[in-house]
């Protein structure tokens, strides 16, 4: 796809529901098991003073990476994708949180056309959760 | 075999490009499987992250009873893992600053296959004062 076909391109909105099975899950993923404020109540209210476990922000990167593998299709994003995401608000069980991207531009770089996507994640509350950019490179 | 006892972290002490040492492990199926669901993404492709490659390298390294909130990550993807296969994480310190007199620590971690294939490149901004945080989210009146 070239890139000039990327600037009019719908990117997807994508929406995820959070549940904590869902966090545990996530946090199975790892090679090292240990409790911690993803996956314990109490290490969460020891830590944070929160009453609750958070989702691990990376849980959003993600998304974020979902949304733009769709937007650019795996063959580009998965060789040359980047997701920056800086996390605002948490996310916890039963939140439903909406990714969402825009396109911002293009730029030639040594290997191509480098496009760059502003990406929001929001809770149910249109509270603002994480906020950041998405890049790939076109050939 | 005794464990051995990891140094406790120390942030003042921990110093920018010191290296958090190399591990190894093999990306299996279920790994992938339970990625998969847990991010409603039958097509995920980058497990990894959620083996959060550079915190890892940091909890191998060093006790830290301080632990920290995830301010930002960023993440370059290079080549899908593929299953059954080695994965070699490579950690270390990128940076360490002070903003609002928060302390803040970058950990990075390079991964690649048994193959030599490049997976990724994991960069975590962890802010070292978590209870702040917490404060902030549930301000005490």
């Amino acid at each position: 796809m070239a890139s000039t076909e990327l600037e009019t391109k719908a990117i997807p909105t994508l929406s995820k529901s959070i549940t904590q099975v869902k966090i545990n899950q996530f946090e199975s993923c790892g090679i090292r098991e240990r409790e911690n404020i993803h996956n314990s109540p109490e290490l969460a209210k020891q830590r944070l003073g929160t009453t609750y476990p958070i989702a691990s922000g990376r849980m959003s990167v993600a998304f974020a990476a979902e949304l733009l593998r769709k937007y650019f299709g795996p063959e580009v994003f998965h060789h040359s994708g980047v997701v920056n995401l800086k996390f605002l608000r948490p996310v916890k069980e039963g939140d439903a949180v909406t990714i969402s991207g825009q396109y911002n531009s293009s730029a030639e770089v040594e290997n191509g056309t480098l496009v760059t996507v502003d990406i929001t994640c929001q809770n149910q509350n249109g509270d603002t959760t994480a906020i950041g950019q998405g890049s790939a490179v076109i050939n | 075999m005794t464990q051995q006892k990891l140094p406790e972290l120390d942030y003042n002490k921990l110093e920018i490009g010191e290296e958090l040492g190399t591990y190894e492990y093999v990306l299996t199926q279920e790994m992938i499987d339970e990625y998969r669901k847990s991010v409603d993404d039958p097509d995920g492709a980058f497990p990894t992250i959620a083996v959060k490659h550079d915190a890892t390298a940091l909890g191998l390294a060093y006790e830290d009873n301080t632990g920290g909130v995830n301010a930002g990550n960023e993440i370059e993807l290079h080549n899908p893992p593929i299953a059954g296969k080695k994965i070699r994480v490579t950690g270390r310190i990128h940076d360490k600053y002070s903003r609002r007199d928060k302390p803040y620590l970058v950990i990075e971690a390079t991964a690649t296959d048994e193959d030599g294939r490049l997976i990724e490149r994991m960069r975590t901004y962890q802010m070292k004062k978590p209870d702040e945080v917490g404060k902030k989210w549930h301000p005490q009146s």
